[in-house]
């Protein structure tokens, strides 16, 4: 599904690269956990993959797309899940979803079809007449997420979607996403719960300082790393110990 | 599709916006009743039009009855009637209700020309400006003075000279060159109609920054909508409110403000005009909208850079102090305000009989101004999605 070869990306005024000669791979199907302390570029990676950014050096192909040649058509069959709430606090969360439907040139039954399928997948039909700002933390995660699935996205790029939220919400949200890639999404997920992508993600990818310092399915990198028993060992040791904020 | 989605979204979430609509709609209504009724007097002394008094005659002799006659002849001053008691009256003067009383005392006529003449009384009321004390002092001397003369003149059986010669001999003249000047209505209603749909920039910043730090813009760019489909997104809704701006500002010129005692703002014969200038004027001040909410970081920076610079537009674009009171070097500076423009536009309509071609200048330098707003606020969306 993604396939990035010797990225490198700076930001304009910066002194060193955000993107250090990246090269990432992301077959169809797979839940992909991407981890890295603050800063280290998975926020510029999945800008670029969604079209915010152009890309500096280096060729990315996204579900045999070019980028940035094609990213109109990538957008098309791709959704990001910022970490932000990313929707109108004084909108409804019916309101919101018939937004961003419309901008993405969803109209009419077929517009009303999906957000009634996006709703009950982020659990949010008793809420549809319920202003966002009026939401709890849970439930405006839920909303932030139903918005990434108006457009049935072959790929779904979530970053950190479980921030500040209670584990009932999280589980929740942990099962829809393995949900939606079992019906065959591809899924891009970042975030800084070690046990979640431990748990949730087939293949993980650590990146630091805008290089790529491993990738490969949980039992591959602690093989890779003897004397780590778990992914957050894993982290600790290929990024270190020192404070990134 | 994707622009109707655009377009009702921030509808909506105006709409929703209480404080929005408060500055958009009722602070300009306010502004309008408040200083049409308020400088309704003021603004007719300055085109000619009364100061009030009241004359009591209780002498009823014949120089009293010219005195009236010719005091009644003046355009600066309005007789009010005077059926209440003297201290009746005296009260009313003393609250400011009429400016001036006027009595001409018992026996004043036939005292006139003798050695002890019996004196008129005048008084003012406490708001009455000095310069115009002395205006109806002067007119009151003058006319006593030539009854006077006259009355002795007549006594020593000497006709009349010639009191108008002085008049002939002076010719004076206003340098005053911007046209006629407006009542207080025709001023407020374009005036302050001006001043509020440059503060459109408030809300339509605060959504703007709101999305770009919430990651909604983001999240729509991800999305494929692009620069120009969120700026016509922001521009044609907005250029819808300030539109409704003008047909309700204009409705509280013609129906609220006589409806409180004030004047009725006549609309000119030129509804093409009029709807230019208002096309014009709801452009430029969306455009200039967007110019800040695309230079801004923050929705207190948007706040506080149009608060002030409408205010610096408002004060030297005759907002709130009129151009023809300006002096000439102000009036010149003033028409570099956009507001000025919009405000000189809609008092071509108004008072001066303008057509579209009166009109046409005013309404390019705004659309001119607008575009240019337009084209930095796209250029400065670009340069901000590359970084």
């Amino acid at each position: 599904m993604i396939e990035v070869r010797g990225l490198s990306f700076r930001y304009p005024g910066a002194e060193r690269d955000a993107l250090h000669e990246l090269s990432l791979e992301v077959r169809a199907g797979s839940l992909f956990g991407l981890l890295g302390p603050n800063g280290s570029g998975k926020t510029t990676l999945i800008s670029i993959l969604t079209g915010l950014l152009r890309p500096g050096i280096g060729t990315l192909r996204v579900g045999g797309e070019a980028l940035p040649d094609r990213v109109r058509a990538v957008q098309a069959f791709s959704a990001l899940v910022p970490q932000d709430y990313a929707f109108y606090p004084r909108l409804s969360v019916a309101e919101n979803l018939r937004f961003f439907g419309g901008a993405l040139s969803l109209a009419g039954a077929g517009l009303a079809a999906r957000i009634g399928e996006v709703s009950a997948v982020a659990g949010l039909e008793s809420f549809s007449g319920t202003r966002a700002e009026h939401l709890s933390g849970g439930l405006k995660r839920r909303l932030n997420l139903a918005i990434g699935l108006l457009n049935h996205p072959r790929l779904l790029l979530l970053d950190e979607p479980t921030v500040g939220i209670d584990p009932q919400s999280r589980q929740f949200i942990l099962a829809a996403i393995k949900r939606l890639n079992a019906e065959g999404a591809t899924v891009i997920y970042t975030s800084h719960y070690m046990d979640e992508v431990q748990q949730l993600c087939d293949h993980i990818g650590v990146l630091d300082e805008g290089r790529l310092l491993a990738q490969g399915s949980l039992d591959e990198l602690l093989r890779a790393h003897p004397g780590q028993r778990n992914l957050e060992e894993v982290f600790l040791h290929l990024t270190g110990r020192r404070l990134r904020d | 599709m994707v622009t109707l989605a655009l377009i009702r979204k921030e509808i909506l979430l105006l709409l929703r916006d209480w404080h929005a609509l408060l500055l958009l709609f009722v602070m300009p209504a306010a502004f309008i009743l408040v200083m049409s009724l308020a400088l309704q007097d003021r603004f007719a002394e300055d085109r000619g039009v009364s100061l009030s008094y009241y004359l009591v005659d209780e002498d009823h002799s014949a120089e009293s009855t010219a005195l009236t006659a010719a005091l009644a002849a003046s355009k600066e001053f309005k007789a009010e009637p005077a059926q209440a008691p003297l201290p009746e009256l005296r009260a009313a003067v003393q609250h400011d209700k009429v400016q001036f009383l006027v009595h001409f005392p018992p026996g004043f006529g036939r005292s006139l020309g003798g050695d002890a003449p019996l004196a008129m009384q005048m008084q003012a009321g406490p708001g009455v400006e000095p310069a115009l004390f002395e205006l109806f002092r002067a007119r009151l001397q003058g006319f006593l003075a030539q009854l006077d003369l006259q009355k002795r003149l007549a006594a020593l059986s000497v006709s009349m000279p010639d009191v108008d010669a002085g008049a002939r001999l002076l010719h004076a003249e206003s340098l005053y060159s911007a046209g006629a000047r407006p009542s207080s209505v025709q001023q407020s209603v374009p005036a302050w109609l001006m001043f509020a749909m440059f503060f459109i920039s408030i809300p339509l910043s605060t959504t703007w920054v709101q999305e770009r730090s919430q990651g909604t813009y983001a999240r729509l760019r991800s999305m494929g909508v692009g620069a120009g489909q969120l700026l016509l997104g922001k521009l044609l809704p907005y250029v819808g409110i300030t539109l409704l701006q003008v047909v309700l500002m204009l409705a509280v010129g013609m129906w609220l403000v006589p409806l409180l005692g004030g004047e009725r703002l006549q609309l000119g014969d030129a509804p093409a005009a009029l709807t230019l200038m208002a096309l014009a004027g709801s452009f430029a001040a969306v455009s200039y909208a967007l110019l800040i909410a695309n230079l801004v970081s923050t929705a207190e920076q948007a706040t506080i850079f149009t608060g002030v610079a409408n205010l610096l537009m408002a004060a030297i674009g005759g907002i709130m102090v009129p151009r023809f009171v300006m002096p000439a070097a102000m009036q010149a500076i003033s028409l570099y305000s956009p507001m000025a423009w919009g405000l000189e536009g809609y008092l071509d309509v108004f008072l001066r009989q303008g057509d579209l071609a009166m009109v046409l200048p005013w309404a390019a330098k705004l659309a001119l101004f607008g575009a240019v707003c337009l084209g930095v606020a796209a250029l400065r969306i670009r340069l901000r999605n590359q970084r």
